[in-house]
């Protein structure tokens, strides 16, 4: 595995340069703007790891993009690039709320487990949908998840506006707020929930079964060479349904979760851009799957760190996005040539 | 032979490839106003030859005498101010462009920016009125024919001034129509006092348009003389070998059994290539040649009992058991060893590793989680058993040279007892030892009862390890026969298309059980 080797140092010193650059990318956009970089970045680093507090509000952030990350991830792993990231969470967020209002007010154990069934089953539709055009017909799978996010956010807008509107919450377009036994669990009376660790799991076991296994293996074989991936009696048609219900299945749970935990009914504007996140997350990672863990928790960072920009520089909070949009530019640059960056 | 009013003539020219001699001092006079076919097989030399006289390589020896004068082509822009133009098989026009600006692209001294000048443009037009005067000048190049594009590759040739035409497998991309086509063009080039060269492994190319026919074989002329004092039978026996060696290896043959694989009435398609009602039974122990002139199906044919070409009719059939069939996935894995043309692109994943690409050939055997130290074991011990070099199973495969990377093929393909083996030119490329070590390879599987069909297209390998041997021609299988009895005239003919004995397929009709 020498050639394996050469990837992961490679791509890792591509990552300190990428980091290094950004860094300075920051300092220069504070600078720009009239303020002390130095100061500022410290500020922005403390607003999210300085304290306890600081450090859930990232994880908060972190657990929906985690999930994101590996909706990437794991299709990436057959040569598949998928921006569907969004789409997934939010059907997944309108199938696990449709269980809630089916089932109504059920106690925990019962409601949870189904509810995260569901959801994972309505995230997966949304990614196979992509992959099946994808096997059956040759359409490219990056515009088609592009093109199903968007669908998706009406479809949760057309729920919450419509049918499932609460009526005595007059204008606001929301679900009624969900049954106890639908929230899911949060830890030390932090908003850090279960998701968290489901992501967690979820990373280590791709993780496990990507590298190790004869499956993971399957799919390495059929990127790097189709015809002799399906010679060797791997079906390929399949293997990119499984990649993309999977990866869809898990973004489908950030879905419910925010639903659950962060907003506690369903409504419009559900991701921030967790979707668009986790695909940097993963790219950043080189596609591999314990490496999204910590950035995802950067990224989480970068994004609740927004708020301290607010407060001490009052600068919008929009700069996380912009400061974003910029590490995604150096990444883009440092990568070059990005397809071979999807290469694990 | 007329050395006098010779226009090219090639002395002893020689080029090695790392160990393939492609060319061995090959001598070759071109005449003015003469069509010269070069006939060879895959990897006879053909192309490395004209590309030596194109200046797209330097020979290792030898000399090039242009109009009695030698002459150093040391690059394709001095071939093209010697007159000389070659155009290859990968067009270089540009598809979004129209005829014209196509044409002016490439006319000398004259930049993009001077297409618009009369002079130039008039005679460009002319010669498109004359050789291809259905293709309008203002067409895109995206929406000709493959033909069309052709004409307009040997037009931007002919504006060059060459005077010597090179022609590389022009009718490989043809349909008939357009070959008759491009025959014409060439008849009437030749009349104008043009020199060509033909490269080509098609009779027909031969018999249609040519003068003289030089027959390349291992990257020597085996044969030269006019069209119109041989056949076309002589020319195929003569482009397909010389004279059985001896090498002491031997396989017997199958003791009179049930058969145990049937290839029932196979028919398949895929991109625009056809094979037909193929039915063959093979014994335990049989090998069955596969002979044809490259191109008439033997790659497709390959593929589908490989299971990777989905069959529009027929089953193939091992111990009884459909293992291969329409509208089914192939029961295949584990049973078959396939060992197909160019193992780069269709054996093996390049850019992983040794160790993995050995255990493809049992990969639906491998545990869930698999046992990376013990594959590394056995590919050692293949490694070992193959001679690969460099002896590393963590080198990514793509590193191997084409003769090593043939050997890890054949060794996986082999690991383990098969039922049938398919194997395509298993040695081509080979130094003699290596094809030695994958000839008992395969012959050590055979004789313990697996059946082996073989696709050549060197009657010489056929005539001597085959027991019996089954033409292709146009998809179709039109004669079987005992290698015994068989000689290369008949199979020679069968080659072609011809039927000259129908006794002999009546024979082997009684002797198929």
């Amino acid at each position: 595995m020498k050639g394996l080797a050469a990837i992961v140092q490679h791509s890792s010193s591509r990552g300190a340069l990428s980091a290094l650059l950004f860094t300075l990318a920051c300092l220069g956009f504070f600078w720009l703007n009239g303020h002390q970089p130095v100061a500022l970045f410290r500020e922005m680093v403390l607003g999210a790891f300085g304290d306890g507090y600081a450090l859930s509000e990232t994880l908060v952030k972190a657990t929906p993009i985690l999930f994101c990350a590996l909706a990437v991830a794991l299709p990436a792993r057959l040569g598949l690039i998928s921006v569907g990231g969004d789409g997934q969470l939010y059907f997944g967020a309108l199938t696990g709320t449709a269980v809630i209002l089916a089932l109504g007010d059920l106690s925990a154990p019962v409601m949870l487990p189904l509810m995260l069934l569901g959801a994972a089953a309505g995230g997966a539709l949304w990614g196979a949908l992509a992959g099946a055009l994808r096997a059956r017909i040759e359409v490219n799978e990056t515009i088609s998840t592009l093109l199903l996010n968007y669908i998706a956010v009406l479809l949760v807008d057309y729920a919450v506006h419509g049918p499932w509107k609460d009526q005595s919450n007059l204008g606001w377009p929301a679900t009624s707020p969900f049954p106890a036994g639908a929230i899911l669990p949060t830890f030390f009376d932090t908003r850090v929930h279960l998701g968290l660790l489901l992501a967690v799991i979820a990373a280590v076991l791709l993780y496990i079964f990507a590298s190790r296994s004869r499956w993971g293996l399957g799919l390495t074989l059929l990127r790097s060479n189709q015809r002799v991936g399906r010679g060797a009696g791997i079906n390929y048609p399949l293997n990119v349904l499984l990649v993309m219900g999977i990866g869809g299945a898990l973004a489908g749970l950030a879905g419910i979760a925010e639903a659950s935990v962060i907003q506690g009914r369903l409504q419009g504007g559900l991701s921030a851009g967790y979707g668009i996140s986790g695909f940097l997350v993963a790219w950043l990672a080189g596609q591999k799957f314990l490496l999204i863990i910590p950035l995802a928790v950067l990224m989480g960072g970068l994004q609740a760190s927004a708020d301290s920009l607010q407060l001490f520089a009052q600068m919008p909070s929009s700069s996380a996005v912009i400061l974003q949009g910029i590490l995604f530019a150096i990444v883009l640059a440092v990568g070059g040539r990005w397809r071979e960056r999807m290469v694990p | 032979m007329p050395p006098t009013s010779s226009r090219v003539e090639l002395r002893r020219l020689s080029k090695r490839f790392g160990t393939v001699q492609a060319c061995a001092g090959v001598d070759l006079h071109l005449g003015a106003g003469e069509v010269v076919a070069l006939l060879g097989e895959n990897g006879a030399g053909k192309s490395t030859l004209m590309k030596l006289l194109y200046g797209v390589y330097p020979p290792d020896s030898g000399d090039i005498l242009i109009d009695g004068r030698p002459v150093i082509v040391d690059s394709p822009r001095r071939a093209r101010a010697l007159g000389i133009g070659m155009v290859f098989q990968q067009f270089s026009l540009i598809p979004a462009l129209s005829v014209r600006e196509n044409l002016m692209l490439a006319y000398p001294g004259a930049p993009w920016w001077q297409g618009s000048s009369a002079g130039a443009w008039s005679r460009v037009l002319q010669r498109l009125e004359t050789l291809a005067p259905e293709v309008h000048p203002n067409s895109k190049v995206a929406e000709l024919a493959v033909g069309q594009r052709q004409q307009i590759e040997l037009i931007k040739v002919l504006n060059l001034d060459a005077s010597i035409v090179i022609l590389d497998e022009p009718t490989s991309v043809l349909t008939p129509q357009e070959a008759e086509r491009l025959w014409g063009m060439v008849r009437q080039l030749a009349d104008s006092g043009h020199t060509l060269v033909f490269i080509t492994h098609k009779m027909e190319d031969v018999m249609a348009c040519t003068d003289r026919v030089a027959v390349m074989r291992n990257g020597q002329v085996v044969e030269e003389c006019r069209v119109a004092d041989t056949t076309e039978q002589a020319l195929v026996t003569r482009m397909m070998g010389g004279s059985l060696s001896e090498d002491g290896l031997r396989i017997d043959s199958p003791r009179p059994r049930a058969h145990r694989v049937w290839m029932k009435n196979i028919s398949a398609t895929r991109q625009g290539e056809h094979i037909r009602g193929i039915d063959l039974k093979l014994m335990p122990g049989e090998i069955l040649g596969i002979a044809g002139v490259s191109g008439n199906g033997q790659h497709l044919f390959a593929d589908a009992m490989a299971g990777l070409v989905p069959l529009t009719e027929g089953e193939l059939i091992i111990d009884g058991e459909v293992v291969v069939g329409p509208k089914m996935r192939p029961a295949i894995a584990g049973r078959l060893g396939y060992i197909p043309e160019q193992p780069a692109v269709n054996a093996v994943a390049g850019d992983l590793d040794l160790t993995i690409n050995a255990a493809l050939g049992r990969f639906k055997a491998l545990a869930l989680f698999p046992d990376w130290d013990a594959e590394r074991k056995r590919t050692e011990e293949l490694i070992n058993a193959f001679n690969v070099r460099p002896p590393d199973p963590a080198l990514a495969v793509g590193q191997l040279s084409g003769g090593n990377l043939q050997k890890l093929v054949v060794g996986r393909e082999l690991a383990t007892p098969r039922e049938l083996i398919i194997a395509c030119y298993p040695t081509m490329g080979l130094d003699a030892g290596a094809a030695q070590a994958i000839y008992q390879a395969l012959f050590k599987q055979v004789s313990a009862g697996a059946c082996m069909l073989w696709i050549s297209e060197d009657l010489d390998d056929l005539l001597q390890y085959a027991h019996r041997i089954a033409v292709l021609h146009a998809g179709e299988i039109v004669g079987v026969i005992e290698a015994k009895q068989a000689d290369r005239y008949s199979l020679g003919t069968w080659m072609t298309g011809g039927v000259s004995s129908s006794q002999s397929i009546a024979e082997t009709a009684a002797l198929d059980p």
